[in-house]
């Protein structure tokens, strides 16, 4: 019955709005076809988050919900399984796109197919979230990589379309390793399903377990390609930098996390799998620490962005390895999982934030390069905003990123680090901490007053600020407000959803205590005398030369079979 | 071809050829669980004697509605990437699909042979193209493959100056795409919510209109394929489109 | 029974190293639909090992192939197909753009412009 089937509606409702738009385009005039934008993300993207946090308590109370589809045989059918970790990502992707989606209206790709499209990367997302298959989650994988390469190159400039071309590249062709390992798997066990391989698995000789150890470990590293830790990361540099930048934050702020929430279904196959989260841990520190480096050598605005998602995502994925290390059904488990979730949540946020108020200022000075562009403010103001929203919700974000309270950035980064404590990963991730400051602050020196503000600005008599970026600002920079303030709330929703003991295991005196509160001065202090000492003369060539380091396109497989290589080495030795 | 670069290509060659070679040469037997159950009970679920059809139109549902995602996401790219769709063009363009005679002397290859012999073909692939995709249930075929031989057929009556036909006019294949994409995932919908609603008793309990679903799910993807696949190629041969 | 996956094998590692290797970006994308053509016939060819005659159920049939993996090559080769048309696409409007097919080349065309 149709009550039972409620949760799929986040993945058959963003469709749907998409072919109402779809059909609005082929028959309706031009202002019919707007009306039936705003309709279809009302239906694609909002509707779904009311519905799903309808059945947030059913999901509390009974666990998962699962259907296979269509009612058939579990031998044959594709089973869908909503539990609470779906359920997070939809409410998280849904709510993501909207702001992305309201700077396009003005700034961003305008027409109509970019609304569908955005739609249906949503309804791919819920897919994904929810598959217990694996050729449907190759199928819906494809799906959302192909939306991105489009969104990519949606900016018809040259270097947008050729980022999209590597990216396609490099992201198909490790689809197709997908594919043959998810051939290894039904050829040894006969089922496509996660949890029937699971269970054919161990009956397995022990040759034939270690073949199909190849096979998983041939379909997990495509997703961490996906995800972009270190090795695997060439082609987000481009991409992220070149697209538009509605594109850019939905890029870093979604698709970079998803697959990687993903992998924790796929890596309960087998239970092998474990010996690999150690070594993942160790990558996702020494992912944040270059990623920060690198960062802080780039010139260009959105590089520089682009490198730090590198960093942040590090973050995650060491607190997530180490979730799975400890196993997510312990305490300690499932505290880490909830940092991960909540750092990738404000991550999307702050992120977002950071890409539009500096996407809106590069446009407006015209240049993308940190060391020359001064007095953005001046410029903003040229184009028609009287009041510098852009510049206070580009603090807003960089506040964030460099983790001062009250901003949802300090909690979600103590919360982590707290709860790595006692290993290398704690320092790694501290020096990291002191990078992102030392990088902000270089980024904020945009907004430092020019010559050009001496002059009595030139009024247009027609300039008038867009209004649809401002409010996409507003909201990004009041989210990333209120989820820092309202931080110990949502954690415990977190924890209600994720721990299924009474025990209330964070402790939230960790927050404001004074050991923190001492590491949060230390590291802003390390942080502006870091800053020093790159823009002096010294530090200046060793940035440069940096900077000049390139990867081409031989390198990334090189990246991508020396990884096959590593983790293969770890799996099974 | 310098000596760093074959020693990276020849590092990674071996690598990924030593990991995916046991792989590709195991002998461990192939499951036969899968294909004994389907043998049983395959037309009596569906309707179906195509088991290929019953197991793409009716167990994995969904993985053809990603496939025709994929199709439609793809199209919209190479469009937008090819003809700049970002300029909003107003409506009231008339729509001209094939060759003026004024460009006729730089195309080479558009020849009056083509043309005449282009217009005869059209209609009888444009028949096969329906064999296809309405047979899907019988014989090989099916949606996709319908699809794509509809979708052949309306190119070849483009490229033709004699027939004049509404069939390769832009506006009209758009409006077929639309409508036969809204219902396509209607019809999903209504089967993944109700799966014992409608068509599956028609396809279990009446022997007249078996198979009635994976007919109608045939036909509304052949001809989204089809027509979205036209509209394409025929932008790219010149005729324009209202965006 | 071996020589055949033999020579998928080395259809996967000619399109691998066409991918990798050749400058030409047509070249890459021909590669890439090497690679998953030969993935594509690794599927149909070990599934079809089961039995001998093609998967209708008719009233003499008795022993058919393995029908899933065919289904799921369908959707597999339209993806591959799609990813083909998109990148030959970008080729084109790269070619348009910067003059030239070679990857090295239009890098640095790309770079001299920003």
């Amino acid at each position: 019955m149709i009550v039972n089937n409620l949760f799929l509606t986040p993945v058959f409702l963003p469709i749907l709005a998409a072919s109402i738009i779809l059909i609005a385009k082929s028959f309706l005039p031009v202002k019919a076809r707007r009306f039936c934008e705003y309709l279809g993300i009302i239906i694609g993207l909002l509707l779904p988050i009311v519905i799903v946090l309808l059945l947030y308590p059913e999901v509390i109370n009974n666990g998962s919900l699962s259907i296979i589809i269509g009612s058939y045989t579990p031998k044959i059918g594709i089973l869908y399984n909503f539990d609470s970790l779906s359920l997070v990502m939809i409410v998280l992707t849904n709510l993501l796109t909207l702001p992305a989606w309201i700077y396009s209206r003005s700034a961003g790709p305008s027409h109509s197919y970019f609304t569908a499209l955005l739609l249906l990367q949503s309804a791919t997302i819920a897919g994904i979230s929810m598959t217990c298959d694996i050729f449907n989650l190759f199928v819906c994988l494809e799906v959302m990589g192909l939306v991105a390469y489009v969104l990519i190159a949606s900016k018809q400039e040259k270097s947008a379309v050729f980022a999209a071309f590597n990216y396609m590249m490099y992201s198909s062709s490790s689809m197709v390793f997908f594919l043959l390992g998810s051939f290894g798997l039904y050829r040894l066990t006969g089922s496509l399903t996660y949890q029937e391989i699971t269970k054919t698995l161990v009956t397995l000789s022990a040759k034939e377990q270690n073949l199909a150890l190849i096979c998983l470990l041939l379909m997990i590293v495509p997703i961490l390609l996906r995800v972009a830790i270190m090795p695997l990361s060439g082609w987000l540099i481009n991409a992220h930098s070149k697209a538009p930048h509605a594109v850019s934050a939905l890029l870093s702020g979604i698709l970079i996390k998803i697959p990687l929430f993903i992998l924790i279904r796929v890596f309960s196959i087998s239970p092998m799998m474990q010996n690999l989260t150690l070594v993942l841990s160790y990558i996702g520190s020494a992912t944040a620490l270059i990623g920060v480096l690198l960062a802080l050598s780039q010139s260009d605005a959105k590089k520089l962005l682009a490198y730090h998602s590198i960093s942040q995502i590090g973050y995650i994925v060491t607190a997530w390895s180490l979730a799975l290390h400890y196993g997510i059904d312990t305490t300690l488990g499932a505290v880490l999982l909830i940092a991960a979730l909540f750092h990738a949540f404000s991550h999307a946020i702050f992120k977002g934030l950071l890409f539009l108020s500096i996407g809106t200022a590069t446009d407006a000075a015209g240049n993308r390069d940190v060391y020359k562009i001064r007095g953005v403010n001046y410029m903003l103001r040229q184009k028609g905003e009287k009041f510098p929203l852009t510049m206070i919700c580009f603090f807003f974000g960089a506040l964030s990123i460099m983790a001062i309270p009250p901003f949802n950035g300090f909690f979600s980064k103590t919360l982590l680090t707290y709860y790595i404590k006692p290993s290398i990963n704690y320092t790694i991730l501290n020096i990291a901490s002191i990078g992102t400051i030392a990088s902000f602050i270089k980024l904020s020196r945009i907004f430092l007053p020019s010559k050009e503000m001496k002059k009595p600005i030139k009024e247009l008599p027609t300039a008038k600020f867009p209004i649809s970026i401002h409010l996409s600002l507003i909201i990004l920079a009041s989210l990333a407000l209120l989820t820092g303030i309202f931080a110990k709330e949502i954690l415990k929703l977190l924890e209600n959803i994720f721990i299924s003991t009474n025990l209330k295991s964070i402790k939230y005196s960790i927050f404001f205590s004074k050991s923190n509160i001492l590491k949060t001065l230390y590291t802003g202090l390390v942080g502006i005398f870091l800053f020093i000492i790159a823009t002096s003369k010294y530090g200046s060539k060793i940035l440069h030369k940096l900077r000049s380091l390139k990867a081409d396109f031989t390198d990334q497989y090189v990246a991508f079979a020396i990884t096959i290589a590593l983790l293969s080495w770890f799996l099974l030795v | 071809m310098n000596k760093r670069r074959i020693f990276k290509i020849f590092l990674t060659t071996f690598i990924i050829s030593f990991t995916i070679l046991p792989i590709i040469l195991s002998n461990s037997s192939w499951p036969t669980l899968a294909r004994d159950y389907l043998f049983m009970h395959a037309f009596d679920e569906t309707g179906a004697s195509n088991t290929v059809s019953s197991i793409y139109l009716g167990y994995r549902l969904i993985d053809t509605l990603g496939e025709t995602l994929v199709l439609f996401v793809a199209i919209t790219g190479t469009m937008s990437i090819l003809l700049n769709l970002h300029k909003q063009v107003l409506q009231g363009v008339e729509t001209q699909s094939s060759l003026p005679p004024e460009k006729r002397a730089k195309n080479a290859l558009r020849t009056n042979l083509v043309e005449v012999v282009a217009s005869k073909l059209g209609p009888i692939i444009l028949l096969f193209g329906l064999y296809v995709m309405l047979y899907g249930h019988k014989s090989p075929g099916g949606g996709f493959q319908g699809g794509v031989i509809l979708a052949s057929a309306i190119v070849f009556l483009a490229l033709s100056t004699v027939v004049k036909t509404k069939l390769t006019n832009s506006n009209v294949l758009s409006r077929i795409e639309s409508i036969s994409f809204l219902s396509l995932i209607l019809v999903t919908t209504y089967v993944v919510f109700f799966p014992n609603g409608f068509f599956r008793n028609i396809a279990t309990n009446n022997s007249f209109a078996s198979a009635t679903m994976i007919i109608i799910l045939n036909i509304m993807i052949g001809l989204k394929v089809g027509t979205s696949l036209a509209v394409m190629i025929i932008a790219m041969m010149g005729g324009q489109h209202d965006y | 029974m071996i020589i055949e996956r033999i020579l998928i094998f080395l259809i996967f590692i000619t399109g691998f190293i066409g991918l990798i290797s050749m400058k030409n970006i047509i070249k890459k994308i021909i590669g890439l639909n090497l690679l998953s053509s030969s993935i594509v016939l690794l599927f149909i060819l070990e599934a079809s090992r089961i039995g001998d005659e093609a998967p209708f159920l008719d009233d003499k049939v008795q022993n058919i192939v393995d029908p899933i993996p065919q289904a799921l090559m369908l959707t597999a080769i339209v993806i591959g197909v799609c990813v083909t048309a998109l990148s030959l696409a970008m080729a084109v409007r790269l070619y348009k753009t910067t003059g030239s097919l070679d990857i090295t080349i239009i890098k640095e065309r790309l770079e001299n412009d920003c």
